[in-house]
């Protein structure tokens, strides 16, 4: 990397960037501090405990606890009393996997202030390190019914959901992200993925339809491609009405010749597009039997 | 009419003073709101109740992109009559004299208030009186009360600056050189807590009361229809595409 040879301000000045930009670039984030600015940490003036925070994340997702527990020293005897650097701590504490320890520094830290989110969140991210699904959904659970706008936490609560295997439940979820991000073609074909994978005749026709959003949303989502390809699928070979299995059909063929241009577009047209061909000859199989 | 010569130490010695001590004013203001400013305690209650109301209206603008079970189903968390979400909670009525809102008001007050009445009535004392400046451009004589505050002079040219209006105009034009030295959102600029204390006044009152939002919310909520954005995407698909001509129709 070229990490190694940044400037002094050049190095304050993409942590600044990543930090700005919400960047998990927790590998580099620890090599340009320990390049370029351990030493002179004095020399950050104001943004020298927001750095050392920073950093400290970054060393606990690297897993460099001497670090971390360096970063965290300074900051506790800055602010001995703040809550925000008491969440640190659990989260040091987690990377050691005393989790019991961290939770219990959670549990102080909700006590002074219930209306901080974050701690909330860390005890379900200790439940879901320890393997406690069903606890981390309860807990979840509760957090959302007092923040029940956090997408983030709806988003989360459908994985642990999907975990589980809840489809259902996960589908709630997903709708709840939905109504935050309408445009965004990603959550229409993960919605689609839980409904499809529900099955039964109703799902795989709201699966369809969330595909087929997904799709006008991007026309390159492949997988949404696929997964309306298989939807359609499905409902030409079922007891739909004929039109319905009609449109379904001509659906599937749009579908199934669109993503042979994107893959054509992206593997060059000589390689043999053994996944498509595949899919085709379960097309001629579905034709057949139709007609 | 005969140019005014002001003599020198009108400048030393009122001029530059006045425009030095309402600078420092402001530091201080900034600096003693930090040191008596609490942070504030939003309660849980409040938080939920916001929080359900967002939920809400992202309900209403973003349902249609939801199954028809599923939109019913949230109106329903919301809505029902015995048991929705906007009908059974009850929040008592926000009390306007709790003490943690007494606290604050005596607070602002004495950052706001209180300086700008002592240190106005100082200046306006100590300085009263003088002709400081003169602005280099000529103007009308009804600006006069605005610039002359102070020195009732019938012949004096509406250009000149009293040291009353020169302390205001100092108060009102600082903001840009507190935010240079301060950073934003800094206290010292007291025109700007002014107005945010008259918006308090006129519309802080409103999501004070909860239950009055949430029967808006409610109301909204009741009105809007359902209509599916799904329901025709398959065939908008098909139909942005069909002049595209399909190669291999593999089911002829």
């Amino acid at each position: 990397m070229m990490n190694e040879d940044l400037s002094f301000s050049e190095a304050r000045d993409v942590l600044r960037k990543w930090r700005d930009d919400n960047e998990r670039k927790s590998d580099e984030v620890v090599q340009v501090f320990e390049y370029c600015l351990a030493d002179k940490v004095k020399k950050l003036g104001n943004e020298k405990l927001i750095i050392l925070e920073q950093v400290f994340i970054a060393s606990l997702d690297c897993g460099r606890i001497k670090l971390a527990e360096d970063c965290i020293r300074v900051l506790i005897s800055e602010f001995p009393e703040s809550l925000r650097i008491m969440k640190l701590k659990s989260m040091l504490l987690e990377a050691l996997e005393r989790y019991d320890d961290a939770l219990d520094v959670l549990e102080s830290i909700i006590k002074r202030d219930e209306t901080n989110a974050g701690p909330r969140k860390r005890k379900v991210a200790i439940l879901k390190a320890k393997g406690q699904i069903g606890d981390a959904i309860k807990e979840m659970c509760d957090y959302l019914k007092k923040f029940m706008s956090d997408q983030e936490a709806w988003h989360e609560l459908c994985n642990l959901y999907l975990m589980e295997g809840d489809y259902n439940k996960a589908a709630f979820c997903m709708e709840e992200v939905l109504l935050h991000n309408p445009y965004s073609h990603l959550i229409h074909q993960r919605l689609g993925d839980i409904r499809y994978t529900i099955g039964g005749q109703d799902n795989i026709e709201i699966a369809k339809s969330y595909y087929a959003q997904a799709i006008k949303l991007n026309g390159n989502n492949l997988r949404a491609l696929y997964g309306l390809y298989l939807c359609c699928n499905h409902i030409a070979l079922s007891k739909a009405q004929i039109a319905k299995r009609k449109e379904a059909q001509k659906l599937a063929s749009w579908a199934l010749q669109k993503i042979s241009e994107i893959t054509e577009k992206s593997t060059g047209k000589s390689s043999n597009l053994t996944g498509v061909s595949a899919l085709e000859a379960a097309f001629g199989n579905l034709d057949i039997k139709t007609n | 009419m005969a140019e005014l010569l002001i003599d020198p130490k009108i400048r030393g010695w009122v001029f530059l003073p006045i425009v030095v001590i309402t600078f420092l004013v402001g530091i201080i203001r900034h600096y003693v709101s930090i040191l008596i400013s609490s942070s504030k305690k939003v309660e849980m209650t409040q938080l939920q109740d916001s929080q359900a109301m967002i939920r809400a209206r992202l309900l209403r603008e973003n349902g249609k992109y939801l199954t028809p079970q599923a939109f019913a189903m949230r109106k329903h968390f919301f809505n029902n009559e015995e048991s929705g979400y906007f009908k059974t909670q009850k929040r008592p009525p926000a009390t306007p004299n709790s003490s943690a809102m007494l606290t604050d008001l005596v607070k602002g007050n004495f950052i706001n208030v209180l300086p700008m009445v002592v240190i106005g009535g100082w200046i306006n004392w100590m300085f009263s009186g003088f002709v400081t400046t003169k602005v280099p451009f000529p103007l009308t004589f009804r600006f006069k009360p605005m610039l002359q505050r102070g020195v009732e002079l019938q012949s004096l040219d509406a250009s000149w600056v009293s040291s009353a209006s020169w302390y205001f105009l100092n108060v009102f034009g600082l903001r840009n050189i507190y935010t240079l030295v301060l950073g934003e959102n800094n206290a010292a600029d007291q025109t700007q807590s002014m107005q945010d204390q008259m918006s308090l006044n006129a519309a802080g009152q409103m999501p004070q009361d909860p239950k009055q939002a949430f029967k808006n919310e409610w109301e909204a909520l009741e009105i809007v229809e359902y209509k599916s954005a799904l329901q025709n995407v398959c065939e908008d698909l098909l139909a942005s595409n069909s002049h595209e001509p399909i190669e291999n129709n593999i089911h002829h």
